[in-house]
């Protein structure tokens, strides 16, 4: 399903203004990273996406749907938005209802919830926690409770928000790993990240936001090679990119396959 | 960190500058005078000429206007009327409604205890808008109060704020998992359910967290405590201090003397 944006402006009622004329156009089936220093606007951005915040003034399109004129809920059924703390998510008893709350919200078929509550489980790999509840869980998998109660929501747009802030790597690696399955069914991911490794592992493109605007916007191997133009909005890029710079490689590298390939 | 519940005005005044304890006593010397000066027009006359002009002083007049006329006007009104009917004493009535009688001596009663109500709850008010809670409790705990007391004090101011932060977050998550919160009465009731658990939790979860990290930095310990803030206590507000308690003794000691 198709993102169109166009001129989207917000300002908060303290007055910051926070979006100050963003366009973009993303396509479906695209896998997004958004990056930029805190406060650039990057959540504010993305939660026009489901409607809990409203434009000032320009417009974004969802499909066909203009947010302004559906609710959250009715937006939910198209998008999916894990927070950046999962505790301001969670709140049911047992991981298993948790994960159900979504799809039973959004009207399926009874059958349809549990084929997508195990998939989402699976993929997510807490099947053998079902019936925890989620404030015994460690942070990290609270994380993936989150994650699997919005991915069981199959929508057509899922966005997450920081996913591998504060988790070890092997979490990070079953992050990545749900996206790239995410990816296989078609699905346009949007994620934030501070994490520029993981974006540049696991993302096409690359959008780097600063004071509001769009400063960069493209596949991610022309945004990291840009390391002036990203350092006004305090991203490095990642480390194999900038050695490879420094080796002087010809091409702009993102991980390690690209640079073992580079150099020999 | 979410703004505290509290009335008071950040603003630069005379009265702002005042050690919050003078203050504490001003209002309750204003307080006391009004409830135990002999004279009848006592509690008018602080009205006219202490409170309002504080509030004048203190720069927190329209602020205070406000909350006088919307709120204690109308509850001192009705403590007025009450009084008025329901007060036996007197025998001049001139004013009769069914059973209730209104003489010139229940009026004059009701008229003083009115006033006196109002001068103690407006007194209150200036004394909130020109006081920071927080700069309340360590000036006070500074004297001795026990902090945790004080802690409660400023627990609870902060608390409401807190929890309406988190409850709009929560909703916000819970409408972005489909729960339809908008709509009719009987889905937005149903979705009030969901709610209370996280928010009780968490909050919960939060009065543990914030007490590990009170004591993480001694807020149990024995030791002398400096404070990051000096409030200042000038000999000025010593003297006004003394001076009120004068008053106050002079008022309750003709509220005695036998006349």
């Amino acid at each position: 399903m198709k993102i169109e944006i166009k001129d989207l402006r917000f300002t908060f009622p303290t007055g910051l203004e926070a979006l100050k004329g963003i366009s973009l156009t993303i396509e479906a089936g695209e896998q997004v990273a958004i990056v930029g220093q805190n406060g650039a606007g990057k959540t504010t951005l993305v939660r026009h996406f489901n409607g809990l915040l409203q434009p000032a003034s320009g417009s974004v399109m969802i499909g066909d749907w203009d947010v302004k004129k559906y609710s959250v809920a009715k937006l939910a059924t198209r998008v999916g938005y894990v927070f950046q703390n999962p505790d301001e998510q969670l709140f049911s008893r047992d991981v298993l209802t948790e994960v159900t709350f979504g799809p039973k919200n959004l009207g399926y078929a009874k059958e349809k919830i549990d084929e997508l509550v195990q998939r989402a489980l699976s993929l997510t790999e807490l099947n053998d926690k079902t019936e925890t509840n989620p404030y015994d869980l460690s942070p990290t998998w609270r994380k993936m409770v989150a994650l699997a109660s919005i991915i069981a929501m199959d929508t057509p747009i899922v966005i997450f928000d920081e996913p591998t802030t504060g988790q070890d790597a092997l979490n990070v690696a079953r992050i990545a790993n749900a996206i790239s399955e995410l990816r296989m069914e078609g699905k346009t991911v949007i994620t934030i990240t501070h994490d520029i490794d993981f974006c540049a592992e696991n993302f096409d493109r690359v959008i780097a936001l600063s004071n509001g605007q769009v400063l960069l916007d493209g596949p991610a191997r022309e945004i990291l090679g840009q390391d002036e133009v990203l350092a006004q909005t305090y991203v490095d890029p990642p480390q194999l990119t900038r050695l490879g710079k420094r080796l002087g490689l010809k091409e702009t590298v993102r991980n390690q396959e690209e640079f073992l390939k580079a150099i020999t | 960190m979410h703004e505290r519940l509290s009335f008071h005005i950040k603003r630069d005044s005379v009265i702002h500058r005042l050690n919050p304890l003078t203050k504490l006593v001003l209002i309750l010397a204003l307080i006391l005078i009004a409830f135990t000066f002999p004279w009848y027009w006592a509690p008018h006359f602080l009205l006219l000429l202490a409170i309002i002009p504080l509030g004048i002083l203190g720069r927190v007049f329209p602020e205070f206007f406000k909350t006088a006329t919307r709120l204690i006007l109308p509850a001192a009104s009705f403590l007025f009327l009450m009084q008025a009917f329901f007060q036996p004493i007197g025998e001049d009535v001139i004013f009769k409604f069914y059973f209730l009688d209104i003489t010139q001596e229940s009026l004059m009663f009701a008229f003083r205890n009115a006033m006196r109500v109002f001068v103690m709850v407006s007194a209150f008010t200036l004394f909130l808008l020109t006081t920071h809670p927080s700069e309340l409790m360590s000036d006070l705990t500074r004297r001795g109060l026990p902090p945790q007391f004080a802690y409660v004090i400023i627990s609870t101011l902060q608390i409401l704020p807190q929890m309406q932060a988190k409850a709009q977050t929560i909703i916000a998550a819970q409408r972005s998992r489909g729960l339809d919160t908008e709509s009719t009465f009987l889905k937005r009731a149903g979705s009030v359910l969901p709610l209370v658990g996280p928010l009780v939790f968490g909050s919960l979860v939060e009065v543990e967290e914030r007490a590990i990290a009170i004591e993480a930095r001694g807020f149990t310990s024995k030791n002398v405590k400096t404070s990051l803030y000096e409030i200042p206590d000038p000999s000025f507000d010593k003297f006004i201090r003394w001076s009120l308690l004068g008053l106050v003794i002079l008022s309750i000691a003709a509220n005695l003397w036998p006349s």
